[in-house]
């Protein structure tokens, strides 16, 4: 984990100061403003991260010396075996795409589509 | 409707609590459109890219049977302009970068020793947004009316707008190109957490393998350069639909914006093609040469140094456009070269003294070297802005590109699917058929692209669909379709391979190439949750060091108090 942190930290540490040469040295907008955001995003994240301190469930990734049996009894994650939401969200949103180009009468039902597929999503999640 | 199961580890065994029942035949369609199952979805992701290959490739040959001799063969310049438009977009977002998320999503839960991705039902959203993006980018191409989209695989503004490129084909691919990107953001996003968050006890970030590394490293530059195409891709639409004038500069916009917003993807977009096939040689080269990698910490630098450096020169692409600081831009570009020249050092180190086996993969590895090289010393040559000025918009570009993405991804691609088929079907490909794809595909390739150097020197310009008869371009155009020709004998052959390799089904075993990741250490196919047991893990090789313990390094078995 702290290798992890440490590399957003210095993602976002390079980006902002990439932007901020690139800024000086051509004073063209776009381009600084890609880079800026390109360090505080990994920023923002690290940020986070930082404040709100390391799971101990999960120090054994860090620790070289850890056994398999270190985590024993701690949950890994949770995964769902099946769902056939994402197909639907995904129906939804190429309909939603698809009104801005052959007309918006295709808008609701693709709106309907993403908002049915976004609750079953969202009924099915275990937590 | 939803069958969720928690997985704990317990002990030294990952438990599904959920009951695994094989599943009937006649089900076997829906379970493949409901799976979350990081295996499948990854088989899903290579197998539709792969098909978006075939279709790019039918592409390609068209226009090099159209250009093989003077004059006109088979079709106009507007199906040309529509061929290279569907063919680049194909290749480059439909096949190369999702096969690379294909072999992720099958790979890094194994390689990392987790029972699945992060986020499952992300990652299967992810599968269905880059489908569905695909389909509407063919539709574009093909099926829509009032014409497809002959943009150009960049869409520059003001060509693309609804003036001079009328019909919905442009609109469709434009769709298409924004779920495609969502599609990769989502992915990344996965990969980035599954990485850092579900990798086994004692797999430290520095004993990852360097497939899974580049990676993450990949997945970070997406979520940095899709975000602003993703945008610029929007602005689009709305330019073309909604009446705005984002990039118009009859309404004031600034087409220049689009350029900046669009290679601020367009270059990391390179790497993120190119790196996991770094990845994917990078654990095939010491497997077969019988040694450790050489150089893993410098290999792992080189990469996050290709990885911050690349999000620095997307205006290499618009040095003539006049308004773009050129020299910071060379200077950036030639920089990228120096990590990318550290990772031929640690092949050719991994390789040196090694008992080199010239098994499939590693001849592909071997390929993917030296096309890539060639690919990479031109791209220091374009890097220098008066040299890009004189052969800009050349085939000369035309055949770097290709010596990097099809000379480098591809080969990877190729070497990926020999090395890890036996993991995934449980089968063994065949070594003499093998060897033939892999001749065709060299010679095929080396002859379609390299004669495009000289054209290209020779001053003839890429996108056009005929040529005088005495410019010199007449015997490396036909060379070059010669080639094309030879490059699909070879696919052809690999799709003969694998159907008897179905057919004829050898037996691979669990490790058959003695490899050193932990995907070895399971079954070949792996369970569902991957694992029956987690071997400890000691090294960057938990799987050599549970099949050879009486060579496992004195290092290893020590406390490493910073590693």
């Amino acid at each position: 984990m702290r290798y992890a942190l440490r590399y957003l930290w210095c993602l976002g540490v390079f980006g902002l100061g990439l932007g901020t040469l690139y800024w000086f040295l051509s004073y063209e907008v776009v381009g600084a403003v890609a880079l800026w955001f390109f360090g505080f995003m990994p920023l923002i994240v690290a940020t986070w991260w930082t404040l709100r301190g390391t799971d101990e469930a999960l120090s054994a990734s860090d620790d070289p010396e850890a056994r398999p049996q270190d985590r024993s009894g701690h949950a890994v994650g949770s995964f769902p075996l099946v769902t056939s939401w994402p197909v639907f969200l995904a129906m939804g949103v190429i309909v939603i795409g698809a009104s801005l180009v052959y007309g918006l009468i295709l808008l609701p039902a693709g709106a309907a589509l993403f908002v049915w597929a976004i609750i079953g999503l969202a009924r099915e999640t275990p937590d | 409707m939803a069958h969720a199961a928690t997985v704990g580890v317990h002990g030294v065994t990952a438990v599904a609590e959920a009951p695994i029942v094989a599943e009937p035949r006649r089900r076997r369609p829906v379970s493949w459109l409901t799976t979350t199952d990081h295996k499948k979805i990854g088989i899903a992701y290579c197998v539709t890219a792969f098909c978006f290959f075939l279709i790019g490739g039918t592409l390609a040959d068209l226009m090099r049977a159209e250009l093989a001799e003077p004059g006109r063969q088979l079709l106009t310049p507007q199906t040309y302009n529509g061929l290279f438009t569907i063919h680049g977009i194909v290749m480059i977002f439909l096949f190369v970068a999702p096969f690379g998320v294909g072999f992720a999503n099958y790979l890094i839960p194994l390689q990392i020793g987790a029972p699945d991705m992060a986020f499952p039902r992300l990652n299967a959203l992810s599968y269905w947004f880059y489908l569905g993006g695909g389909t509407l980018v063919l539709l574009a191409g093909f099926a829509a009316a009032g014409g497809g989209a002959k943009t150009g695989w960049y869409i520059y503004s003001p060509l693309s707008n609804l003036r001079y490129s009328p019909g919905v084909g442009p609109d469709l691919l434009i769709l298409g190109l924004a779920l495609t990107a969502l599609a990769t953001l989502l992915s990344g996003l996965n990969i980035v957490t599954t990485v850092f968050l579900l990798r086994a006890p004692g797999m430290t970030m520095w004993r990852l393998p360097i497939f899974t590394w580049n990676m993450v490293i990949t997945a970070v530059l997406g979520l940095v350069a899709f975000p602003p195409a993703l945008a610029a891709f929007v602005l689009l639409l709305f330019d073309r639909r909604l009446g705005g004038f984002a990039f118009d500069p009859l309404g004031g916009g600034d087409p220049i914006i689009y350029q900046h917003l669009f290679w601020f993807l367009g270059h990391p977009e390179v790497y993120i093609l190119i790196l996991p096939f770094f990845g994917v040689i990078t654990e095939i080269i010491p497997v077969f040469s019988r040694k450790p990698l050489f150089g893993y910490t410098g290999f792992v630098l080189a990469t996050l140094a290709i990885g911050a450096l690349s999000v620095g020169v997307w205006a290499h692409h618009m040095f003539t456009t006049g308004v773009v600081d050129n020299p910071f831009f060379t200077a950036m570009t030639l920089t990228i070269a120096v990590p990318t020249g550290v990772k031929f050092f640690n092949w050719i180190g991994s390789m040196w003294g090694g008992r080199i086996w010239l098994a499939v993969p590693m001849l592909f590895s071997i390929g993917f070297m030296l096309n890539f090289l060639i690919g990479g010393v031109t791209g220091v040559m374009l890097a220098s802005a008066p040299i890009d000025f004189s052969v800009s918009d050349s085939y000369f570009l035309v055949s770097h590109f290709h010596y990097t993405m099809m000379g480098g991804a591809v080969f990877g691609i190729f070497a990926g699917i020999y090395f890890w088929w036996p993991k995934i079907t449980g089968y063994l490909l065949s070594e003499r058929l093998g060897r033939v794809v892999f001749v065709f595909l060299f010679v095929g390739f080396n002859l379609t692209f390299w004669p495009q150097f000289v054209v290209g020197l020779r001053g003839m310009p890429r996108r056009i669909v005929d040529y005088d008869t005495n410019l010199g371009w007449n015997t490396p155009n036909l060379v070059s379709t010669i080639g094309a020709g030879l490059l699909t004998i070879g696919v052809l052959t690999f799709l003969v391979d694998v159907w008897t390799s179905h057919r004829r089904r050898t037996l691979a075993g669990d490790d058959p190439w003695g490899g050193y990741s932990l995907e070895w250490a399971t079954t070949s196919p792996p369970p569902e949750r991957n694992f029956a047991s987690l071997p400890r893990i000691r090294s960057e090789r938990p799987a050599f060091d549970l099949h050879h313990p009486d060579l496992q390094p004195v290092a290893a078995a020590e406390p490493k108090a910073n590693r």
